[in-house]
């Protein structure tokens, strides 16, 4: 590593709060080298967003401030520094990129002009220079028609061009380090694995340092040169990635690694637990059967290209069939139309055409009887616990509503039930006082899966339901999953963007583009040996915790050429 | 009981703007209830000895120009306008709050006809249309409190519908439908309590402008008839003496200032106690 551009020295960082001040970022110190990629890693409130905004003194909140410690660039201490300075060095030093480009970009704004706007505040320049030099970094992070796509709003674009639209931004003003906030987390594996790339061409052009923040170790595995692994505001490790994801010294390090899904070890483990699809009775009746099932939406407005009012297609012409205690991953980029399908199935949804049966009845036909089998014997398990739950009730109340709903069990026996239901998902009967906002979100999460439970249900339907959680806690419920499974005899449809975690949980697994099955079969068959190019795509794009296997750029699949081929209109999910 | 309300308390004390608006209004509820007891002379009794009097050690607001005291007055107006200020918002509060929930929730055609109504009542002024509707029904308070209500649920379903709009597409609503729970309990137990702090800030400027209306109403002699002691008729009978006997209309309107002072305080410290602000 040569000299440190930016080194951070005994950095604490105080909450005010209303019972006394809470230490959130602890003495924590580390160096940034010119032109290193250094990945922060740790669970959510481990302090990572921080630590990276206090370094620019951008606190979220009046009741932070920095106690002690110096952030050192050029040798200056930038905590010493006067606000106008400070303001200089944001942006013109340290540019910074965050995990939702939608809520960070102007919306009223053309992207071009917001990149213009950075060239022109810290660079001085006339507004003509200024329009050039946007069109210069608009090629540069990935835009194939700079000149037409200049004058494009922001939500003219997919994820992933907002996303290089943001990286525009703030490279717009040319800066030496660029804090990288969960730049990927919201984005398709395809996309992510096209941002990482971008991101480590830049460093290669520009020389630029980057302080990638992330929970995920496939990410920091593939683009980082150095890791800092935090825990509670204090660092816990820091080392070349090689070293400390081979050899990590701390517990809590070791336990990260081990819960990354792509572990080719902890896979081998698993499959072992999986059941094939061979074991299930075969003269049985598929629990689910969908039978050429088209989902229509009306759009209203006018197309971009196209004038008129249009139906946009979400699933056309799908056909499934589920058998019972089947476990069926389903899997593709959002907009896929993976959750449209779930949600027709469970007639949340009307069906435009086509039929669904769930345990014989037709949902189509027999509407009232299916939806009544429905709502008894089927329940859902949502992506984001805070608002699969409602805010104002206590987790007992709500178990005990879907208990008195269901009718399944007598009056005077809720309360054993609502004990049984917490023992089985693994919480404390003490939750049942609890609100949702006082819980952890894989509490909350483990709530939900209770809720779902309280049904009796023979299927579960379990949409995006680890994405927005923490490593750690995505595998501790992908095995409350498997666990329920094999005690209750589930029946579980798992609709999941990570390859990795449907790769672990699921038996069978159907692969969603634009709408349709492109390709279908048992996990391990699909996985190792995938028909499909779109399949393989999404496989490759998966970051590898091996640093020495390459994340490769994604090749084939027309989502990534669509995906690069300018305006993008937002599809319906 | 006491238990139970302790955290009420511990929230409500961290929020100087909530705790002053509670005060007020509690002392204005206190002043309404023992209003006999403390009021020194009868409202409505009149001396022609005593006309015009300045404020003095034995009428603290003076007196008007019946001679009545103006202290005493305040005083027994408070019952009116409380009562014109609470009653006023609650019925309009309870319709707009169902309709709209029913018309958010429901959606379609349902929806459309509410709204329609809406565009229809909105499309009148406002103070055009209670003077029509009190025409028909008589003067009175009465006919007030239903002109009230028919008007003035409109501004509550607008806000009530469009927090509905939002709710029905958040993951608790669709899991309460996949669970089966019949449409009017996702609609009131589950989606409602969500979305009603809202309206009830709102419902307390409300308050200011009910009691507003209510001294407009009165002043124009279609709302509370003379003699009762009503703060909106004491500012009207005050007017023509302005320029002479300035404490006829000043001391009702400071009351109807402070009192709307109480009721926006408390508003806004419920917004934040609701986190109707972030």
């Amino acid at each position: 590593m040569s000299e440190a551009l930016l080194s951070v020295r005994d950095l604490s960082v105080v909450f005010a709060g209303d019972d006394g001040p809470r230490t959130l970022i602890d003495n924590l110190s580390f160096d940034l080298g010119q032109g290193e990629i250094l990945g922060l890693v740790g669970e959510s409130g481990s302090g990572k967003s921080l630590t990276c905004r206090s370094l620019v003194r951008l606190m979220p909140s009046p009741k932070l401030a920095i106690t002690s410690g110096a952030v050192m660039l050029d040798g200056r201490d930038l905590t010493k520094v006067s606000e106008a300075d400070i303001r200089d060095v944001r942006g013109r030093d340290i540019g910074m990129i965050f995990q939702n480009p939608t809520s960070h970009l102007d919306p009223l704004m053309h992207i071009g002009d917001q990149i213009a706007e950075g060239i022109r505040v810290h660079r001085g320049v006339d507004g003509k220079a200024a329009r050039a030099a946007a069109l210069d970094i608009l090629a540069q992070v990935g835009f194939p028609h700079p000149a037409r796509q200049y004058n494009g709003y922001p939500h003219e674009f997919s994820g992933g061009m907002r996303q290089r639209a943001m990286i525009g931004v703030a490279l717009s003003c040319d800066p030496r380090i660029l804090i990288a906030d969960e730049p990927t987390t919201a984005l398709d594996v395809t996309i992510q694995a096209q941002i990482l790339k971008l991101l480590m061409d830049l460093r290669e052009s520009r020389g630029l340092s980057v302080i990638m923040i992330t929970h995920d170790l496939g990410i920091v595995a593939q683009t980082c040169d150095r890791i800092a692994v935090l825990r509670q505001g204090k660092l816990l490790e820091i080392g070349g990635k090689r070293d400390l994801l081979g050899r990590p010294q701390h517990p809590y390090t070791q336990n990260l690694i081990a819960s990354h899904p792509s572990m080719p070890a902890r896979q081998a483990a698993m499959s072992s637990h999986i059941v094939h699809p061979t074991a299930v009775v075969p003269k049985a009746r598929p629990l689910i059967e969908i039978d050429d099932l088209h989902v229509r939406f009306p759009v209203t407005g006018r197309g971009l290209f196209s004038g008129g009012p249009r139906e946009f297609s979400a699933v056309k012409g799908v056909s499934l069939q589920v058998m019972p205690g089947e476990t069926v991953g389903i899997v593709g980029e959002s907009g896929s139309g993976k959750s449209t399908l779930a949600r027709a199935l469970l007639g949340l949804t009307p069906i435009s055409d086509g039929h669904v049966s769930f345990d014989g009845a037709d949902i189509v036909m027999e509407r009232a009887k299916a939806l009544s089998k429905l709502r008894q014997e089927t329940a859902m398990v949502f992506q984001d616990p805070y608002n699969a739950l409602n805010p104002r009730l206590t987790i007992g109340t709500m178990l005990a509503e879907v208990l008195a709903v269901q009718d399944s069990v007598p009056k005077e026996r809720i309360p054993e039930r609502i004990g049984e239901l917490l023992d089985l998902v693994g919480l404390e009967r003490e939750f049942a006082g609890r609100k949702p906002l006082s819980m952890s979100g894989g509490q909350c999460q483990r709530a939900g899966i209770a809720r779902a439970l309280a049904v009796n249900p023979k299927l579960i339907v379990a949409d995006e339901c680890v994405a927005a959680l923490d490593v750690t806690i995505q595998a501790q419920i992908v095995d409350l999953f498997r666990d329920l499974k094999r005690r209750l005899n589930l029946t579980l449809l798992f609709i999941a963007h990570d390859l990795a975690i449907v790769r672990s949980l699921c038996e069978r697994v159907v692969v969603m583009y634009h709408g349709e099955i492109v390709e279908e079969g048992p996990t391990e068959d699909v996985f190792s040996a995938p028909r499909e190019a779109y399949t393989r795509a999404l496989i490759d794009a998966i970051p590898d915790i091996d640093p020495d296997k390459r994340l490769v750029p994604p090749r084939g699949g027309d989502a990534l050429i669509e995906e690069t081929s300018g305006l993008v209109t937002d599809e319906i999910s | 009981m006491t238990a139970a309300l302790a955290p009420a308390w511990v929230a409500v004390r961290r929020r100087p703007t909530l705790l002053a608006g509670l005060i007020l209004l509690t002392a204005f509820l206190l002043i309404a209830l023992t209003a006999p007891l403390i009021a020194p002379y009868d409202p409505i009794l009149q001396n022609g000895d005593l006309r015009l009097q300045p404020p003095s050690w034995a009428h603290p607001f003076g007196t008007d120009n019946f001679g009545r005291d103006i202290f005493s007055r305040v005083i027994w107006g408070t019952r009116v306008d409380l009562q014109i200020a609470v009653i006023g918002v609650v019925f309009p509060f309870l319709i707009g709050t169902t309709v709209g929930t029913v018309a958010g929730y429901v959606g379609g055609k349902v929806d459309i006809v509410f709204m329609r109504v809406i565009d229809i009542i909105l499309a009148f002024p406002f103070l055009v249309l209670m003077l029509s509707i009190i025409a028909i029904l008589g003067p009175g308070l009465q006919s007030f409190y239903i002109a009230m209500a028919l008007v003035g649920w409109v501004s509550y379903a607008r806000l009530i519908r469009a927090q509905m709009l939002v709710l029905k597409t958040v993951d608790y609503a669709t899991a309460a439908l996949s669970l089966g729970f019949s449409g009017p309990r996702i609609m009131f137990r589950h989606l409602l309590p969500n979305a009603i702090a809202g309206s009830v800030v709102f419902s307390m400027s409300d308050c200011v402008l009910v009691l507003l209306s209510g001294a407009a109403i009165s002043y124009l002699g279609l709302g509370v008839q003379p003699p009762i002691a009503e703060w909106g008729v004491m500012v009207a009978e005050g007017q023509s003496f302005i320029t002479t006997a300035w404490w006829i209309t000043l001391f009702p309107g400071l009351s109807i200032v402070t009192l709307a002072f109480g009721f926006s305080l408390t508003g806004d410290g419920l917004g934040d106690l609701l986190g109707v602000r972030e």
